[in-house]
């Protein structure tokens, strides 16, 4: 499996993915549950993430969600997606604060992107 | 809610048979869904199937493409899509540059429910997505335009219906789009469409000035005119040669390169028409011949306004304007002769400074058909532009129709002036995206928002679009602005000199791109140029064309 997401300094990488049945987020959390906040998603090393991420691909199915894949996040509490792309995926859209997943909207974020 | 007049004008009226149709589709989608939810599809399987119902996956949820075919939609209508909005959506709809809408945060579960909520009223979402023929886009003054030769929507309805679901054409190399004019004035972006079609009245019926080959996206290219002159009795078997001849040879092997417009540059006008000559040459033309019966019966299914206004109706709206400013401001960007004295068209900006431009509210939709309803024969079309049109309102109620969209929250008189910019969805939304696009629309719009610096600027469009994909047709803005992603970084480059009609022309890039305060700060630079150094009268193309881009890109970069 090609893979294109390696972390840097400071960075951990998280798994995401869009549920099947709403396309909502999700990040895969403990217990391999898929969670809508990215505040308890798993930090995987780099190594770490690989095999997560074959594992998650085989089980989306059954698990209900679909595209599956790597996201590098700052090493924060909570983890903090390095790029606008998923910065916007894990908080929502920039230019709507009251469609804002944690009341945190993109917007304010843009200094710590 | 009033309730809408029987036959509302300005589009097509389902038969039976048409509706049978929709409900046989929905079944079909339906049972898809079901398959997928349960497992037995997998996304592979299902992705084709979803994208030729309208649905895809974005960043935040699935998003609903709902078809408006020639951008005509009737009061019913839309307030079915506010209804939708508000249960399925968030509150909102977004239109775009193909005259349709979308609804951003849809589930996947509701789609069939929705599906058949459309199809109540004769509305469905098959085709605008998908490499099939696209939903085909009109003059958005159709049928009501002073300076128009021809009503370009009976062809379009006549076009709609081949294309639907044809069984040939359901999986071309790539998508494609026609659009299809009857004035002068090239107002669909004809030379930017795989096919674009203008058309005329001739001594033995309508004629058709056929382009082919253009486009946006990653290689933007003004069409060519393949055919002067088809003739009506002519039109489908032509289209059908043309679309024949793209399947055999369009590539299928690159995504990129896959389509029309890379087929004819690649091998060349001439041996392209060739092609389409030899391919009619061997087709039934006798089964595609359009004929004048046919024409009279689609025809026959448009029903038309009745146009009765006051013989004071134009001193009234004379009185009105000078009692208002306001108002007048208004009435002169933002209205359209109409054929008929006692008439006019309206244009309602959905690009209110500051605003997301395309984007309505629930109440918004509700109050647009009410007043539509009162004053426009239930009828509201959506440009290309991402605006809508009242198509018919009587001068002497033009003031009301002002007062009522001034409650909206709808009455911004900037069209075609530099805030009413057009924008794709961007990097907030798309999948696809590189950058943000909204924001930057957003931050320009409140730049240039003043009604006095708008007005003393003139005409002068911008687009912008989140990524080459050129949904927000970034090519053809007089300034166009292109998200990059740098690195990681969102940043924009800037186009100049494009324009979609006669004078079709693609924006020369101007350099690196900027940061977006940056690229908010250039563009009022430019501007600004513009405004110092232009003659009288001088468009922004035209001086442009007179000073050259170097003298552009010297005032953008100036402080960077
Ligand atoms: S231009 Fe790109 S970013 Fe904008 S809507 Fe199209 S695909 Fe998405």
């Amino acid at each position: 499996m090609k893979r294109l997401s390696r972390p840097g300094e400071g960075e951990i990488l998280l798994l995401t993915a869009s549920r099947l049945l709403d396309g909502r987020i999700v990040w895969l959390g403990e217990g391999d549950h898929w969670h809508e906040s990215i505040t308890g998603a798993i930090r995987f090393t780099y190594e770490d993430a690989g095999p997560a991420l074959e594992r998650a691909l085989a089980e989306a199915g059954q698990k209900e969600v679909v595209s599956v894949y790597e996201v590098v996040a700052r090493d924060t509490q909570p983890p903090e997606p390095v790029t606008t792309r998923e910065a916007i995926r894990a908080h929502g859209p920039s230019v709507h604060p009251d469609f804002s997943y944690d009341h945190a909207p993109v917007r304010e974020k843009e200094s710590a992107l | 809610m009033t309730q809408p007049a029987s036959r509302s004008v300005g589009h097509y009226q389902y038969e039976e048979r048409d509706r049978v149709f929709l409900q046989e589709r929905i079944n079909e989608f339906e049972g898809q869904v079901r398959r997928r939810l349960s497992g037995e599809l997998g996304e592979e399987e299902f992705k084709p199937l979803r994208l030729m119902n309208g649905v895809y996956l974005q960043l935040h949820a699935y998003m609903l493409r709902v078809a408006i075919p020639y951008g005509v939609l009737d009061s019913r209508q839309l307030h079915k899509l506010a209804d939708i909005a508000a249960k399925y959506d968030r509150n909102y709809g977004h239109f775009t540059t193909r005259q349709n809408i979308q609804f951003n945060w849809i589930a996947l579960k509701d789609v069939p429910t929705i599906l058949r909520e459309l199809a109540e009223v004769d509305m469905h979402a098959i085709q605008t997505s998908g490499n099939c023929i696209r939903n085909v886009t009109s003059d958005e003054f159709a049928g009501a335009a002073k300076d128009e030769l021809m009503d370009p929507r009976i062809h379009a309805e006549i076009v709609r219906q081949w294309s639907t679901l044809h069984p040939e054409f359901t999986f071309l190399p790539r998508k494609f789009k026609i659009a299809i004019s009857g004035s002068p004035e090239d107002r669909v972006a004809a030379r930017f469409h795989d096919i674009g079609l203008l058309a005329r009245p001739g001594e033995n019926g309508p004629l058709f000035r056929l382009f082919v080959g253009g486009g946006l996206g990653r290689t933007p290219v003004v069409g060519r005119e393949l055919f002067d002159s088809v003739k009506e009795e002519d039109l489908i078997a032509t289209l059908e040669a043309v679309l024949r001849v793209y399947n055999a040879f369009g590539r299928r092997d690159n995504l990129y390169k896959a389509r029309i417009k890379i087929l004819v540059q690649t091998i060349g006008l001439e041996a392209f028409r060739t092609a389409v000559e030899e391919e009619l040459g061997r087709m039934d033309c006798a089964a595609y011949r359009l004929t004048p019966e046919h024409v009279a019966q689609i025809r026959a299914r448009f029903a038309l306004p009745d146009l009765k206004a006051p013989a004071d109706a134009a001193d009234v709206l004379e009185q009105h304007k000078k009692a208002d400013p306001a108002f007048a401001r208004w009435v002169a960007s933002n209205t359209h002769p109409h054929q008929d004295e006692g008439h006019v068209c309206a244009v309602i900006s959905l690009k209110t400074p500051g605003d997301i431009p395309g984007d309505v509210t629930v109440e918004q939709m509700h109050g647009l058909a009410d007043l539509s309803e009162r004053l426009s024969f239930g009828e509201v079309r959506v440009t290309h532009l991402q605006n809508l049109v009242f198509g018919h309102v009587r001068k002497d109620q033009l003031h009301e129709l002002w007062q009522g969209l001034k409650a909206l929250g709808l009455a911004a008189p900037n069209v075609g002036l530099i805030s009413d910019i057009v924008s794709c969805p961007g990097l907030d939304y798309c999948n696809l995206a590189n950058a943000r696009s909204l924001p930057l629309a957003q931050k320009l719009g409140a730049r240039f928002g003043d009604a006095a610096l708008q007005a003393e600027i003139g005409t002068l469009s911008i687009h912008m679009s989140g990524c080459i994909n050129a949904c927000g047709h970034h090519h053809v803005g007089n300034i166009g602005l292109l998200g990059v992603d740098k690195r990681g970084a969102e940043t924009y480059q800037i186009l100049l000199g494009g324009d979609a009609g006669e004078q079709a022309a693609i924006g020369g890039i101007l350099g690196p791109s900027f940061a977006e305060d940056e690229a908010v700060d250039a563009v009022a630079r430019i501007v600004e140029f513009y405004l110092g150094q232009r003659q009288k009268g001088e468009t922004f193309s035209a001086m442009l064309k007179r000073c050259g881009l170097k003298a552009f890109k010297e005032v953008a970069y100036e402080t960077v």
